[in-house]
């Protein structure tokens, strides 16, 4: 099935109901967790299943959890006068020195970021919220590429943690101040006689709006809105003498409109209200768009709410749409899911080796912080192809097998002793557990296996190959050895690429 | 293999087999590899096995050039390595002024046959001392204050393989855990791993596991998402059934070492053997990072090298496919000259590295590094690496440097 069409017989307005109770279970339950987060993990699933649907997500919504600068953001911040100094005033010499450490920083900054991000993730209780940031950070994109500053990606990816489950007019207005976002769509350069429309155009196409729901004309007046935008040294400022005060005209209105001014007028479009409902049946849902109607009746609803971003999510993840057959199974997970997901099937901790996990993770088309555009990632089926499924039987390779210590740089084994003088050393999968494992009988451990990481296979035609091959590898192989195979196969199974 | 009917075919012929069997060509392509349905329909011809292969050998972590080829007869060398200098018990000579490394008996006796060439001295301008962003810029051949999305051979591949009909077989096939930088592109192409060392029995077990998984509907088998990855995954593992069955059926003519790194060798040895039309290969040796204690380790390293290689070069020769095969190594960087208080060495710049082949002009290349360094200052390079990758691209692979590399650098004469 597909989303096309009408989802089976529920018509527009009944789609944004509250599932009845009687829909309820355990299925339910596991697609709620593996949709708004990346695993259904046993503890979770017990209290969601008991809870409901919209106590559970009115739980995992409630507030978004803390980020906690990391350190080498904070030493990048402290550097940056200096650096700035350096650069500005420096000979040649000292310049292009000041520039390459500024470099250095930044990535070592981004890679502590991404570690103590994807860490905080992969906590179940947190996941739902560290996903809606994903997903708001895949609207209201930036780049690492183009920012070049990792300490005021930090900042733009705070700004949205502070405002993501506000409203959606504050969150805009807010991300229009983020110096990240005043590098990345050159806000920086815009000036009165020349105002640059890279950010309204993008604000209209890709952040609010929608192609089609606006005019030339209406981006040509919202950039001279917002000239006089400025970051400096990762602080926003507005500079009176570089913004156009003048009378704009743009959406039928006339008057001296400011930057926020543009942001109001744009939530009184009927787009506005539509927009980002679409962009979450896209990223959470199906590549195919909903049919109109059923968009529709959700965007009225939620600019009647003020577009309050907590509304629209509890609307949404508890809706009868989001449970129906058609949105079930057939999501391909992003590579991030994929990893996340594995770590917590497997039980494990995030390793703090970024040139293993950002290998990893680049090969399969997902860096975080570095999306390919401004239009985010394409998901769905383009993250499929030979070489990045390769690169995910690699992953469950890596996280399978113990970790090869001596082959580590030097930086790598002393971040490695200091995760394990704090207890830490799950980064792959435990060898205890699968000499647990391997105890049982074939049958016995086929089922424990398909139980706790593929559910979806239970009972299947499948299960029985497995059985099948288990009995035939003790006649050859370590039992723990067939047992990782195993569950690696199953791992790599086109079942596990889906939730 | 136990299953006695693969499910899979992993060739024409057991495809075309099916179709007669009566599973119906159309009935089966939905899901069969796309090479298989337009190389039964159009008879298309057996790959070309005379063109030239590259394998590129990493040995990550940073590897000690000044421990590597000596320049014994040089007084700053006792002077920046008071401790982890080689004496001369432990030394190799290549000339008055050089020698190898103990531990690289093997590759000693490749320059002797002529097989052997040493480019000197080689990294590039305002060098970073970073293991992954030196290791980028070398993946991506870039400079230094560049930053490139794709790699040099996947640009290679951007260049060369487009266009080329399908056939299956990847352009780069790495053996390893981790899609090698080198490989990224702007355009698809199919590159392929393969898990590094041996064992290739349960792996060739697990692939059938796999396989089966893959034919068997489960969970939503209507869902156009499952059928378009059961139908991509289908394509990956013929191709890498193909592979396991070459790899399971070679037979060596050359005692390969025990060590993962030689595993992986011969298994490059096995699909150049069976004409496999991939043009890259890339093996991958780790450990070079030699903070502390480094004189064991580092031996330890530079023989198993060695080693591999000689063993993988002399399977070659005796299969008469030498001829086609250039092996390259490559590390970030090398390391200080000067010795650190923990009897190893830290993070430096340039390095030499190796070319290996029948066709490669022998001995020495470019010009050595000047020793006369201030404690605890870095060697200054003489061999830009792109010069190093240039000359492979135009003179091995057949391929325009400057459309890779971006500009022309003078070639080298180890080809």
């Amino acid at each position: 099935m597909t989303m096309g069409q009408p989802p089976t017989v529920l018509t527009a307005a009944e789609a944004w109901q509250t599932l009845p109770v009687h829909e309820w279970n355990e299925a339910a339950a596991r697609h709620l967790l593996q949709r708004i987060g990346f695993s259904a993990q046993p503890a979770e699933l017990a209290r969601v299943l008991k809870d409901g649907p919209v106590r559970s997500v009115e739980r995992y919504f409630a507030k978004m959890p803390a980020l906690p600068k990391p350190r080498m953001i904070t030493n990048l911040e402290k550097h940056g006068p200096e650096l700035f100094r350096r650069i500005s005033a420096g000979s040649a010499e000292e310049k292009r020195m000041a520039q390459q450490e500024a470099r250095e920083r930044s990535r070592e900054a981004l890679f502590d970021l991404t570690i103590k991000w994807l860490t905080l993730a992969s906590r179940p209780e947190c996941s739902p919220a560290e996903k809606w940031l994903l997903f708001l950070s895949d609207v209201w994109v930036v780049g690492v590429d183009k920012v070049k500053n990792s300490a005021l990606i930090y900042q733009h990816h705070d700004i949205l943690r502070h405002f993501a489950l506000s409203d959606a007019v504050s969150l805009a207005k807010a991300v229009s101040r983020s110096p990240a976002m005043v590098v990345y769509l050159d806000l920086q350069q815009s000036k009165p006689e020349a105002p640059n429309e890279n950010f309204a155009r993008e604000l209209f196409e890709l952040f609010t709006l929608g192609e089609g729901n606006y005019t030339e004309n209406d981006i040509k007046q919202a950039a001279r809105a917002f000239t006089g935008y400025r970051q400096r040294q990762g602080e926003f400022a507005f500079l009176p003498r570089q913004h156009d005060s003048g009378s704009k005209t743009l959406f039928g209105q006339t008057g001296r409109f400011t930057g926020d001014d543009v942001i109001r007028l744009v939530f009184k479009q009927k787009a506005a209200g539509t927009f980002l409902p679409k962009e979450m049946v896209r990223f959470y849902l199906s590549e195919e768009p909903l049919p109109a109607a059923y968009t529709d009746a959700l965007g009225a609803w939620w600019a009647g709410e003020k577009y309050d971003l907590h509304k629209l999510a509890v609307k949404f993840f508890s809706s009868r749409l989001f449970f129906s057959p058609a949105c079930r199974g057939g999501y391909i997970k992003s590579p991030l899911h994929f990893y996340l997901g594995l770590v917590q099937d497997l039980g494990l901790s995030v390793a703090p080796l970024p040139r293993q996990l950002i290998g990893n993770l680049r090969s399969m088309g997902q860096m975080p912080f570095d999306p390919p555009n401004v239009r985010g990632w394409v998901g769905g089926r383009s993250w499929i192809n030979s070489a990045t499924l390769a690169s995910r039987r690699q992953l469950i390779q890596a996280l399978l097998s113990p970790l090869n210590e001596e082959a580590l740089n030097g930086d790598e084994q002393i971040e490695l002793a200091a995760a394990y003088a704090d207890g830490i050393r799950n980064f792959t999968l435990d060898q205890a557990q699968l000499t647990r494992w391997a105890r049982l009988a074939p049958a016995e451990r086929a089922r424990e296996l398909i139980q706790r990481h593929v559910p979806a296979l239970a009972g299947t035609e499948i299960e029985r190959q497995v059985v099948t091959f288990l009995e035939r590898s003790a006649q050859h192989s370590r039992a723990e050895t067939a047992t990782r195979a195993a569950l690696a196969t199953l791992l790599e199974s086109p079942s596990y690429q889906l939730c | 293999m136990n299953n006695p009917h693969p499910i899979l075919p992993s060739t024409r012929r057991e495809f075309l087999h099916y179709g007669v069997k009566g599973v119906g060509l159309l009935a089966f392509s939905r899901f069969a590899p796309g090479f298989l349905v337009e190389s039964a329909y159009a008879q298309a011809p057996a790959p070309e096995k005379d063109r030239t292969i590259l394998v590129l050998v990493q040995l990550a972590g940073g590897n000690d050039g000044l421990n590597t080829v000596v320049p014994f007869a040089d007084p700053h060398y006792r002077r920046l390595r008071p401790n982890l200098g080689l004496g001369s018990d432990q030394l190799l000579r290549i000339n008055d002024t050089l020698a190898f490394h103990g531990a690289c008996a093997a590759l000693h006796e490749l320059l002797k046959d002529g097989k052997l060439g040493i480019v000197q001295n080689v990294g590039y301008p305002n060098p970073n001392r970073s293991h992954f962003r030196s290791t980028e810029i070398w993946e991506t051949g870039s400079d230094s204050n560049e930053f490139l999305p794709t790699g040099w051979l996947g640009r290679y591949f951007d260049n060369a393989c487009s266009g080329t009909p399908r056939r299956g077989d990847p352009c780069g096939v790495n053996l390893g855990n981790e899609m090698p930088q080198s490989f990224l592109s702007e355009q698809q192409h199919p590159t392929f791993s393969l898990p590094a060392g041996r064992n290739r029995r349960q792996q060739s077990e697990n692939l059938a596991l796999l396989e089966q998984l893959v034919q068997t509907p489960a969970g939503h088998p209507d869902h156009d998402n499952a059928g378009y990855l059961r139908h991509t995954m289908m394509d990956a593992l013929v191709t890498e059934k193909k592979f396991q069955k070459v790899l399971a059926n070679y037979q060596t003519k050359a005692a390969y070492p025990g060590t993962p790194f030689a595993g992986s060798l011969r298994n490059v040895a096995a699909l150049i053997a069976a004409g496999t039309a991939t043009r890259v290969y890339y093996v991958s040796l780790g450990g070079f990072d030699t903070h502390n204690n480094q004189a064991n380790a580092h031996a330890n390293l530079l023989r198993q090298l060695s080693e591999g290689l000689a063993a993988f070069q002399s399977d070659l020769e005796a299969k008469r496919l030498d001829g086609q095969v250039l092996t390259m190594t490559f590390s970030e960087f090398g390391r200080r000259p000067s010795e650190n208080e923990s009897r190893g060495t830290d993070h430096g710049t340039a390095a030499p590295l190796f070319v290996l082949g029948s066709r490669v002009k022998p001995g020495l290349h470019g010009t050595a590094p000047s020793l006369d360094v201030a404690r605890n200052q870095d060697l200054q390079y003489s061999t830009d690496f792109r010069a190093v990758y240039s000359t492979v691209l135009d003179q091995w692979l057949g391929c325009k440097s400057s459309a890779i590399l971006g500009q022309d650098y003078r070639p080298l004469g180890f080809i």
